[in-house]
């Protein structure tokens, strides 16, 4: 090993470090034990050396700095904390509207069955109502639901065109429109009643679970005698008070 | 697991090394004090992935240095030039032995050094580097290390006290 590349070799000798036991450094500090020269550049170099990290040593850490890190990381960890919370709560009230829909979509879209549509129509006649229009003329009748865009071309059971017709009203399904047709029995009515039979007449696509077949099925809804049947693509639902034998004087 | 390592303890252990590592680089004090808080940052985040507690420090160097040379490249991609500090960036080289200068003549002399090189030197006089922990630290090979060292401590030696160190021919940079 020539000086010059001991030169080399020790310019990397940090002194007082373990790299003295690297073998070519150690190859080289021997060779300046017996090298005057070498020796004497080698202590101006570590003397440099020790000199140059004492500078590096000397940069001063700004006061307050640590605390920074340690304040800054708890409030980070606090933000973390907070986005995860609302994370979380965002992820509940999901959940939570998830699971209300599961159980009340199929709520929903039950609202259209016929006994829904039975019950609330009954309870339409039941809890009064105003008529729309109050005449005896079934043409003015007609007249008026078609102007309004409700079913008006509905088909009466024979028995049932004999019956005093009083008026109508349109009430609502489904946002559509349902024709009620308001008849009298010809029995005495209670003071404040002006009709005691009812027709309700509904495009039958808006009934799901509406029967096919003109033959009337009969059942109770609420104090009404009903009996409902399709014609065409109507549904019809009548009802008043009494028995099924009452109500089979009208169809 | 990394996740056994206080972040309060963690961090007294090295802010200070990290922050001289970082102002070697920057010479910038509200730079060097974001580079370390990065670095503690992204500890926070990614630290408990360590797997080999003994690797903490190098990690921590080797993450400040990452943030350093992304910030400089953005800073490349776009330049802000700040004319007093430009101003302050004019070569101030004492000729005067190393005792007479100080630690700022010392980081302008570093900053003159080919950037390959200045990571490498001041990680060297922090003398709180092997050249192995420098060569992971780097993400280069051991060789390299100390062929950067030799270049880099020869140039520095050079510009500090006006000798002409000889320098090694250029390899496997």
């Amino acid at each position: 090993m020539s000086r010059d590349e001991a030169k080399n070799i020790l310019l990397l000798h940090r002194p007082g470090t373990a790299e003295a036991d690297d073998p070519q450094i150690a190859e080289a500090l021997a060779l300046a034990k017996h090298d005057p020269e070498l020796a004497v550049w080698l202590e101006a170099h570590c003397a440099l050396q020790v000199a140059v990290g004492e500078k590096f040593h000397q940069i001063a850490v700004p006061a307050g700095l640590k605390e920074q890190i340690i304040s800054e990381q708890a409030a980070s960890e606090k933000r973390i904390f907070q986005r995860q919370a609302i994370r979380f709560a965002l992820a509940a009230i999901i959940l939570l509207f998830g699971a209300l829909a599961i159980f009340w979509l199929p709520q929903r879209a039950q609202d259209d069955t016929l006994s829904i549509y039975q019950n609330q129509m009954v309870g339409i006649a039941l809890r009064g109502y105003g008529m729309d229009l109050v005449t005896n003329d079934p043409s003015q009748i007609r007249t008026y639901l078609a102007q309004k865009q409700s079913p008006s071309d509905y088909v009466l059971p024979a028995a049932l065109q004999k019956a005093g017709i009083v008026g109508c009203a349109i009430e609502g399904w489904q946002n559509a429109k349902v024709s009620m047709i308001c008849f009298r029995t010809g029995k005495t009515l209670a003071q404040g009643e002006q009709s005691d039979l009812w027709l309700f007449v509904v495009d039958r696509a808006l009934v799901s679970g509406s029967f096919d077949g003109n033959s009337p099925q009969f059942s109770k809804v609420n104090r009404l005698i009903t009996a409902t049947w399709t014609q065409g693509d109507k549904l019809y639902l009548l009802g008043t008070t009494g028995d099924e034998q009452t109500i089979r004087k009208f169809l | 697991m990394a996740d056994s390592v206080n972040f309060e303890t963690l961090v007294a252990g090295y802010y200070g090394p990290l922050y001289q590592f970082a102002f070697s680089l920057t010479r910038d004090e509200a730079d060097s004090c974001d580079l370390v808080q990065e670095t503690f940052c992204i500890w926070a985040g990614k630290g408990h992935q360590l797997r080999d507690i003994t690797k903490v420090k190098t990690w921590l160097f080797t993450t400040l240095h990452r943030e350093f040379l992304s910030a400089r490249r953005k800073e490349t991609r776009f330049p802000h030039i700040d004319l007093d500090y430009a101003t302050a960036e004019l070569p101030v080289v004492s000729p005067a032995t190393v005792n007479q200068l100080d630690a700022a003549e010392v980081l302008a002399a570093l900053a003159q050094l080919d950037g390959v090189f200045q990571a490498p030197v001041a990680l060297f006089y922090l003398q709180d580097c092997s050249y192995n922990e420098i060569a992971d630290i780097l993400d280069v090979p051991l060789g390299t290390v100390k062929s950067r060292l030799t270049r880099g401590i020869a140039r520095l030696h050079q510009l500090l006290t006006g000798e002409k160190n000889k320098m090694p021919k250029p390899k496997n940079l």
